[in-house]
């Protein structure tokens, strides 16, 4: 026990002394800068447009722009449409109960994060670091002396997924804070007892099948957004441990990072262009967005749910850690 | 100077990659407090052979046994008592010194880490420890590598080529600590080479394993028929004078 705390140890020592973890943070920083000072102008814009205009006349056009070109339109992307028509329901709803759904604070912002991040930018940030878990011991030659001390292999590797599940931790913990604390710079850092509706649902495929409130609740923002991060620290962690099982199959840390970006972009795309193709959806990046599914975003495809993609991404990290020890434990280490 | 304690024994290691058979069939014992010198060409399956007693690669056939330990089945055990640096000394290089002697004692428990300023007194690196490694000369790596490999209070010492690349200075140096090592300290230490002189003035006994057998073995004396023969002129007869 006492081997494998310092097994631990050592692995977060040679994460944070080899700066690519500061680096993740210095990059999450600034990106989260771009995104509040760009949504901050264009929060201000709007202000200056309609200076006018209450929330209730704001959300009241949005939601009438979004049905009239659902119906009018032509060729407009069937998941666009599902996504036009959950969005306008959702604005009525809101309109019902007299909330101001786009009342932007560094709450909401950071609760929205959740699920924009954990499609795209957590992952790569998780690859970056993951990538060089085992791959770097092969690359700089370490591995033979890792692997010539009494400890065995499986107890290494165990290590390095401990240190995997602790940094991938650490750079939620941090996207978390950073969301919240640079958000809050432009929209204020309080407003997490703001009242949410959660639970929507698109009736069904079809157009006609409307909008599904039975299970619509309201919760404080703050709940919401435990559940979303927490959603996207699931996400993230399956990332982490298929990143792993890369990182043990290459022997350089730029092959095991260029895979994983490759087939994150490659996935994100794939979800957004073949809604056609049914087997998409057992694809692991299809459902890393567990955050925005838990609001009840239309799924990309059929049949998907927050628990179908929580089940598919567990099954994918489970697969990629046993196929990781047993490549890692069997293999011969040779020049 | 050497007991008959027999503190590693190769039995019959084979190892084959598809079709290509690296090593057909290697066997030594090596005895506390001897220094042991496995030579033969570049090829003759040297390095597949050091990788399979430390536990790298796992032997078609045959077994390791460690201070009464088998390698395959008792691994942590057995490399308890063993210290290697195969090939070059490859240590964590933006690391200093001392946090990689400090990483690897962490991997043995049981006070390694009490060890580590003697260690580095022992080989000369107590001065220049807490530089990264990134800057030490591959003389340093190697001292570093040599007090890494005593961590563990090792009775077997396998060391891969140990003065490739050294000066002569650095080559007497570690001869001189091969020799301390076993003298004073009773280790088995095993150095492969393929430096004929230079293992000469080093080792005790030798094997001499060509195509992926041991041919020679025994002491440096029973060997050279009482230096009857060269251990050169021995070396190419065992090996068809094949580029060494």
């Amino acid at each position: 026990m006492s081997v494998m705390l310092g097994l631990v140890e050592n692995e977060a020592l040679k994460i944070l002394r080899r700066k690519r973890f500061r680096i993740i943070l210095i990059v999450l920083a600034a990106l989260l800068c771009v995104v509040v000072f760009a949504q901050n102008r264009q929060q201000q814009q709007q202000r200056r447009d309609h200076p006018e205009r209450d929330w209730r006349a704001q959300v009241e056009k949005r939601a009438s722009d979004l049905e009239r070109q659902m119906n009018q339109r032509r060729g407009i992307p069937e998941q666009w449409k599902r996504w036009m028509r959950y969005e306008s329901g959702r604005l009525r709803y809101y309109l019902s109960k007299n909330l101001n759904p786009n009342e932007l604070t560094g709450p909401v912002f950071t609760r929205a994060f959740a699920g924009v991040g954990s499609v795209l930018l957590i992952p790569l940030l998780i690859a970056v670091f993951g990538a060089d878990l085992v791959s770097s011991e092969f690359a700089e030659g370490t591995i033979t002396l890792l692997l010539t001390r009494p400890v065995a292999r499986w107890k290494i590797l165990l290590s390095k997924v401990v240190a995997m599940i602790l940094f991938t931790t650490l750079t939620l913990l941090a996207a978390f804070f950073l969301a919240w604390g640079i958000s809050g710079v432009a929209f204020g850092w309080s407003g997490w007892e703001a009242p949410i509706l959660t639970g929507f649902r698109l009736g069904g495929a079809s157009p006609a099948a409307g909008f599904d409130l039975s299970g619509v609740r309201i919760v404080s923002l703050w709940q919401d957004t435990f559940a979303a991060w927490g959603l996207a620290w699931f996400s993230a962690l399956a990332v982490g441990s298929i990143t792993l099982l890369l990182s043990v199959v290459f022997r350089s840390a730029a092959a095991a990072m260029g895979t994983m970006m490759a087939t994150l972009v490659g996935g994100t795309i794939l979800s957004r262009v073949a809604s056609d193709w049914d087997g998409a959806k057992w694809f692991f990046v299809t459902n890393l967005p567990l955050p925005d599914y838990y609001a009840g975003l239309p799924t990309p495809f059929e049949g998907m749910t927050l628990t179908f993609s929580a089940l598919v991404l567990l099954a994918w990290a489970l697969a990629a850690l046993t196929a990781a020890f047993v490549l890692f434990t069997r293999r011969d280490v040779t020049a | 100077m050497s007991s008959s304690e027999v503190v590693l024994s190769a039995e019959g290691l084979a190892k084959r990659y598809g079709d290509r058979e690296v090593v057909s069939d290697v066997s030594f014992a090596l005895h506390r407090g001897e220094v042991f010198g496995f030579l033969g060409p570049n090829g003759a399956g040297k390095t597949t052979t050091i990788r399979m007693l430390v536990g790298l690669v796992r032997p078609t056939r045959g077994r390791v046994v460690i201070d009464g330990h088998d390698l395959a089945t008792d691994f942590e055990a057995a490399m308890r008592r063993v210290g290697c640096i195969v090939e070059t000394p490859d240590l964590y290089k933006f690391l200093t010194g001392r946090e990689n002697l400090e990483h690897f004692a962490r991997m043995i428990g049981d006070g390694a880490s009490a060890r580590i300023d003697e260690l580095a007194r022992l080989v000369h690196m107590d001065e220049r420890l807490d530089g990264l490694v990134r800057t030490y000369s591959l003389g340093m790596r190697q001292r570093v590598g040599i007090a890494q490999a005593l961590l563990s209070d090792p009775a077997v010492l396998i060391l891969d080529e140990p003065t490739n690349g050294l000066d002569p200075a650095g080559i007497r140096e570690m001869r001189e600590l091969v020799r301390r090592l076993a003298g004073e300290r009773g280790l088995a230490v095993f150095v492969s080479s393929h430096l004929l002189s230079e293992v000469e003035k080093m080792v005790d006994r030798i094997a001499i394993v060509h195509r992926g057998r041991t041919l020679a073995a025994g002491t440096l004396a029973e060997v050279t028929e009482n230096g009857a023969k060269s251990l050169e002129d021995l070396f190419l007869e065992k090996t068809g004078g094949e580029t060494v």
